[in-house]
């Protein structure tokens, strides 16, 4: 469909646009901000929900799209776009995750599009959650219609009514690069700043929250910090699709690993599209850490990972999927990989 | 929720190929909508309007986006350039030429957003590789299915390209 | 080239029956030679101008309200605010709609609604975007019925019945030759499987639909369709006029595949509305409508049986194949799945069962070579087991059961070695014989697999008509009623009235799509527009050309019988070839006298049975750990007849195999169980392939003039081409890991289930 009526403002500052947003008390379904949109508004036209004010946020001073080296570390703006990070000489070695992420994401006039800020913030692509015609949970209504439907591209960890009302997955590539590095962001609301890890921004949807990020309604989100990597540390991104391209993740794995004399340090394993919100794999790094690489430690880490998977009624097969992109990755990131 | 009793309208200055338009829109129009309904530049089309298949694909300050996800009043000071805008004084531009000689398309109706994408990946790497050339048309769907014929047109674009380039800078803004 | 002999004094214009046939090796100059699609300009410009791109003054943009429900009664409807809101100009249901009888037993707005998206209401408004605000308006109230979404439960005894006599649509039908018992019970060997084919969605990048304007009590429509004629038919039948003041028009349609062989509800609605409001209306169908109401592959299960004896001789055949139609017969819901089974392979004993079930689905209607795709699937992964039984090479097990003519007709084929030529070029061209596996890299496996085919169509039939006007200048309009849906059609048509004309391609321009201007040519299915057309535009060139033959008879002071035309020049045989006229010369002496020839179709062989073949080979990859099947190359070899243009042929094969990668990989429709809703009835969920997806396509030409079946020696090439690809495919699969899926698609998902419960290799 079409979108239904909105107004649309610039905001001058990142001070106008949360100004602009807590003028209406936070109230996301009255006022969102537009950043590159590609999700906004599908979920317009989708008649997932209908704003009544989009405040554009891409000119405001405060925000911006840099990748800059800070302190060891690399500090990247929210309006950043997957295309900026795809090809960013600083996204290497260490970082090469978050650039290899954002390059298996979408399509190239997406990535020349969508901001990472925009792409944390996007909800699930559940196709029930997306449908005008099939109420859910996630968007108000009471059950989950894909717990027991068609849901082989959905969650295989905390499955159970008792754990979660809704098993659809995070979307987000960049996210569990991002997470596989540590990162930190920085929001801003009314009340100032504050920065908080990845990893605490994630949660998944409550009753009283439903949505996948602690992000506050008249929040924005600023920038993401890289904090310095252990040195010698390499990362990468592997993904499934159901095509070669420009498909979501039926499974994403990020990997980062630290050889230290010929032992790895710091293991850092994030899966997306397997739960609510990225899932970092502590069991998994626990298997890894002191240990030296080589493929049996590799299947016992992804063993690890998913010895609490409890797939669905279509979605089994992402149980040894997710094992092999974990094996790949740990090999590529430990530079074993063929 | 708001229904449409006042879709109030804004003015939006858009420039497309280079033209100045001052247009009165709403703001949900999309640039697709603005193009085909407005402006009557139909070579842009509409087929899935989620971003879902790069029909609609233009460049926006030289870069291939989908203007199905855009808003026109998004686009406002910015330069749009359409499938209409390639063709110079009547000549194709090497990539049209090329897509022709190379029998890149069957129904058509995906090819002027995957010339464009072609033309973005050109302006920017004017010698791709294959994998390049896979890679820079992957958000443009086809179902007649001529991407074997359309990674060939790329080949073929981009040594046309070049051959002008050899000719000296002058006669590839001539080619083009 | 002679003129035509024998023709009836009385007649007008020449049958193509009565021309000469071009044989195998003629002298053509045109005919056979690569020529770039003579509407390329247009398309690569934004140019070329498709249903969705007419803009007329005052034109309003409609959009249509559909069913929520699988099944229901409506039992309320309120339209007023949707109406009162401004910018809209009509809204149309069945409170104040004329009852029009639709589907067989259906209305155009019909209170019972059958599957989600059936039409409930639509609106013509100022914008798609204050029409679909309007649809936000309309109050709508249902009564829920109990619904049947698939084959397995709409077949159960105690299902939800769809209509007062059940599920199925009409009596099974049933084909039976020889003796199928005796046929098992002289079998060393049998193979019994049951295999599954998924709803499929063609997904054609232009959505259907139509803009309609009215001029007084005449109305013209801007359909995208595969016929203009039948939609014309329809339309003036639905609204109560007259023919001749229906025009329907289509330039450029962006992809039908079997889709828009039919008029559907939009062609009536928008022209309903254009009536209601006054104004041009346009509507065209958003994405999840095209995938919801306007069509689909129909879903199958086919439980297969073959019977052969120790050298691989079959001596049963038998399919029992249940075919999900979804919830209405639109015409062209019946994919014909036996037709495979009766004719492929020599067999004396075959039994076809075919059952069409009504399902709440939505309908399903053509799709590119419908029913021999799901068939083929199945027939040629069961003679791949079969050969791997007998321990034969798959190739040879189908050589050995050559069907050298139509079993079903008992006619001989009119082209009985093609599809031999077609083994032996692509096994050739592939490297069959020799293929050695690579060693196998980690948990990546190779494999190769071949598939057959064998087509209906392909062939043509009358009728169709087309006309040849010589203009003054000596240049030509070429004009018939058919269609160019992409295939290129425009282009191969102009080259043979260029060919027989003996005019350049620049001074024949052709004229299609629009029921005003053209002679009656049927819809572009069946790959047959070449086949038809062709012969009727040869015809009618020929018949142009005896005539100007005939009056520069009189200024060049030789007879008719001596002339030909090359070039553009008229040549007078024994004179020197710098003393040759041209044709403008001609014309322009006689003008404003215009010649006019009449062409049509001649009938087909009466004794024989024209169809189509062809075979190919693929190699895969799969990574065993990851379910991931890539497709490595695909070698083609199809019958198509004569060539007329190799480029568009490739092209046609190309774009087939493409398809069928998607077919065999990743595309199928998903509805939820708990309500008949299409989950992925758009283009982020249903996964078409991309560029990426899409190994090298090598296609080999036969290019073997069909002698016997029309006179240009063409046939069809639009749909074969997807047929075998997904068999082949899925035997490759077999070939790399020993697992059999009988499943389509054969995606990740599917792949890894298999491998997880990994059944022995048979």
């Amino acid at each position: 469909m079409t979108m239904q009526p909105f107004a649309y403002e610039r905001a001058a500052s990142v001070e106008d646009a949360i100004a602009g947003l807590a003028r209406v008390g936070g109230d996301a379904t009255h006022t969102r901000p537009l950043a590159g949109g590609t999700d906004l508004l599908t979920l317009m036209k989708a008649d997932v929900f209908a704003p009544a004010r989009l405040i554009d946020v891409k000119r405001a001073a405060g925000l911006d799209s840099g990748i800059a080296a800070t302190d060891g570390g690399v500090t990247v703006g929210a309006l950043a776009t997957l295309a900026d990070l795809e090809r960013h000489p600083l996204l290497v070695g260490p970082y090469l995750a978050l650039a290899e992420a954002a390059g298996s994401a979408a399509s190239p006039q997406l990535r020349n599009v969508a901001t990472v800020g925009g792409n944390l913030l996007q909800r699930p692509r559940c196709w029930y959650f997306r449908n005008p015609r099939t109420p859910c949970w996630l968007k108000g209504g009471d059950g989950c219609p894909a717990r027991d439907g068609e849901n082989q591209h959905h969650a295989i960890f905390d499955t159970r009514r008792d754990d979660r009302p809704c098993v659809a997955v995070h979307p987000s590539d960049p996210a569990a690069a991002l997470l596989a590095l540590d990162a930190e962001v920085t929001l801003r609301g009314p009340g100032g700043e504050r920065t908080l890890p990845l990893a605490a921004f994630f949660a998944s949807p409550t009753d009283e929250r439903r949505l996948e990020t602690t992000l506050l309604p008249d929040e924005l989100l600023l920038s993401i910090r890289l904090p310095a990597p252990p040195p010698g540390a390499r990362s990468v991104y592997r993904k499934a699709m159901d095509r070669k391209v420009w498909a979501f993740a039926l499974v994403g794995v990020a990997a980062r690993v630290n050889l230290d004399g010929g032992r790895i340090a710091d293991a850092r394993l994030i899966l997306s599209g397997v739960a609510n919100v990225p899932r970092r794999a502590t069991a998994a790094e626990a298997v890894l850490d002191g240990a030296a690489p080589d493929d049996e430690l590799f299947a016992r880490a992804a063993d690890a990972a998913l010895a609490d998977a409890a797939p669905l009624s279509r979605n089994a097969y992402k149980v040894p999927l997710a094992k092999a992109l974990i094996r790949g990755a740990l090999a590529d990131a430990a530079g074993m990989g063929t | 929720m708001p229904t449409a009793a006042s879709p109030d309208r804004v003015s939006v200055a858009l420039t497309v190929n280079g033209t100045d338009h001052a247009l009165l829109l709403e703001p949900r129009r999309t640039l697709l909508d603005a193009l085909r309904h407005d402006l009557a530049l139909t070579g842009a089309k509409k087929v899935c309007d989620m971003g879902n298949c790069g029909a609609c694909t233009v460049l926006l300050d030289g870069r291939a986006a989908y203007a199905c996800l855009l808003l026109a009043v998004d686009c406002a000071g910015r330069s749009v350039t359409t499938v209409e805008g390639l063709a110079k004084g009547g000549e194709l531009d090497p990539v049209q030429r090329a897509f022709v000689a190379a029998d890149a398309f069957q129904c058509g109706y995906c090819t002027p957003g995957q010339v464009m994408s072609v033309r973005a990946l050109l302006d920017e790497n004017p010698a791709p590789t294959d994998a390049d050339i896979l890679r820079a048309v992957s958000g443009n769907l086809c179902r007649c299915g001529a991407y074997r014929n359309i990674l060939d047109a790329a080949r073929i674009a981009a040594d046309l390209g070049a051959r002008a380039h050899a000719n000296g800078g002058s006669d590839a803004d001539a080619v083009r | 080239m002679p003129t035509p002999s024998g023709e009836q004094p009385q007649r007008l214009g020449v049958g193509s029956g009565e021309l000469p046939r071009w044989e195998e090796g003629a002298d053509l100059s045109i005919v056979g030679r690569a020529h770039p699609r003579v509407e390329g300009d247009a398309k690569v410009t934004g140019g070329a101008q498709y249903a969705s791109d007419v803009r007329l003054p005052g034109q309003l943009y409609a959009r249509v309200l559909r069913s929520p429900y699988a099944h229901a009664r409506l039992t309320g409807l309120d339209t007023g605010r949707a109406a009162a809101l401004p910018g809209v100009h009509a809204v149309l249901s069945s409170a104040n709609a004329p009852e029009i009888a639709w589907y067989e037993d259906s209305l155009l707005f019909d209170r019972t609604l059958r599957f989600v998206g059936d039409e409930v209401a639509a609106v013509a408004a100022e914008s798609e975007e204050i029409a679909d605000d309007a649809l936000r308006l309309i109050v709508d109230a249902y009564e829920p019925l109990p619904f049947v979404l698939d084959l397995d439960t709409a077949l159960a005894p105690d299902a939800p019945k769809l209509r007062p006599s059940g599920n199925l649509n009409g009596e099974p039908t049933v084909y039976e030759r020889g003796d199928l018992a005796a046929g098992l019970r002289d079998a060393d060997v049998i193979v019994e499987e049951t295999y599954v084919t998924q709803a499929a969605l063609h997904n054609c990048l232009e959505p259907h639909g139509c803009t309609a304007a009215w001029d007084g009590d005449r109305l013209t429509l801007w359909s995208s369709t595969q016929s203009v004629f039948d939609v014309r038919q329809r339309v003036a039948e639905a609204l109560g006029l007259p023919e001749h003041h229906v025009r329907v028009i289509k330039q450029h349609m962006g992809g039908g595949f079997g889709s828009k062989q039919i008029a559907w509800k939009q062609d009536v609605i928008a022209a309903l509305l254009a009536k209601e409001s006054g104004r041009p209306v346009q509507l065209m169908l958003d994405r999840e409508a095209e995938n919801l109401a306007v069509g689909n592959r129909n879903p199958t299960r086919q439980r297969v049986r073959l019977g052969a004896k120790r050298d691989g001789t079959l001596t049963a055949i038998a399919v029992d194949a249940a075919q999900q139609i979804g919830a209405h017969p639109v015409g062209g819901e019946g994919a014909d799945v036996p037709a495979i089974y009766q004719n492929l392979y020599r067999c004396p004993n075959v039994r076809t069962e075919q059952r069409l079930v009504f399902t709440n689905t939505g309908p399903a209607v053509a799709f590119r070579a419908p029913g021999h795709v799901e068939a083929a699937f199945a027939l040629e992964q069961a003679m791949d087991q079969l050969a791997r039984a007998l321990d034969l090479d798959p190739l040879e097990l189908r050589r050995r059961n050559y069907a050298d003519q139509d079993q079903a007709e008992g006619k001989p084929y009119t082209l009985p070695e093609a599809l031999g030529r077609c083994y032996d070029l692509a096994a050739d061209a592939f490297g069959w014989a020799g293929y050695q596996k690579p060693p196998a890299a980690g948990p990546k496996r190779r494999g190769v697999g071949l598939a057959a085919h064998d087509w209906a169509g392909g062939g043509g039939s009358p009728p169709g008509y087309a006309w040849v006007k010589w203009n003054a200048d000596g240049s030509v309009d070429v004009v018939t009623g058919t269609q160019d849906i992409g295939t290129g059609a425009r282009t191969g048509l102009t080259q043979v009235a260029a060919e027989e004309l003996g005019l350049p391609m620049d001074r024949v321009a052709l004229h299609l799509g629009d029921t005003a201007n053209g002679p009656y040519a049927p819809v572009s299915s069946g790959s047959a527009t070449q086949s038809t057309i062709g012969p009727a535009i040869r015809a009618a060139a020929a018949d142009a050309k005896r005539q100007l033959f005939e009056a520069a008879s009189e200024f060049l002071e030789a007879p008719p019988e001596a002339m030909t035309i090359r070039d553009g020049k008229i040549h007078v045989a024994g004179e020197p070839e710098d003393r040759a006229t041209p044709v403008g010369d001609v014309t322009a002496q006689i003008a404003p006298t215009m010649i006019q020839g009449h062409g049509e179709r001649g009938p087909n062989p009466e004794d024989k049975s024209v169809r189509t073949v062809g075979a190919q080979i693929v190699e895969v990859e799969v990574d065993t750990e990851t379910g991931e099947v890539s497709v490595c190359r695909v070698v083609a070899a199809h019958d198509c007849g004569r060539i007329i243009n190799p480029t568009l042929v490739d092209s046609q094969v190309i774009g087939g195999v493409t398809q069928g990668i998607g077919f065999a990989l990743f595309e199928d429709r998903v509805v939820d169980a708990g309500t008949g809703v299409v989950l992925n009835a758009n283009l982020e969920d249903y996964h078409v392939p991309t560029a990426a997806d899409v190994p090298p396509i090598r296609n080999v030409h036969l290019n073997l003039p069909d002698r016997e079946a029309n006179p240009t020696g063409a046939k069809g090439i639009g749909e074969p081409p997807l047929i075998p690809t997904a068999p082949a495919i899925a035997n490759a699969v077999y070939d790399a890991i020993g697992v059999r899926i009988r499943e389509l698609p054969l995606s990740r998902r599917r792949v890894l289930d298999a491998l997880a419960t990994r059944e022995a290799p048979r």
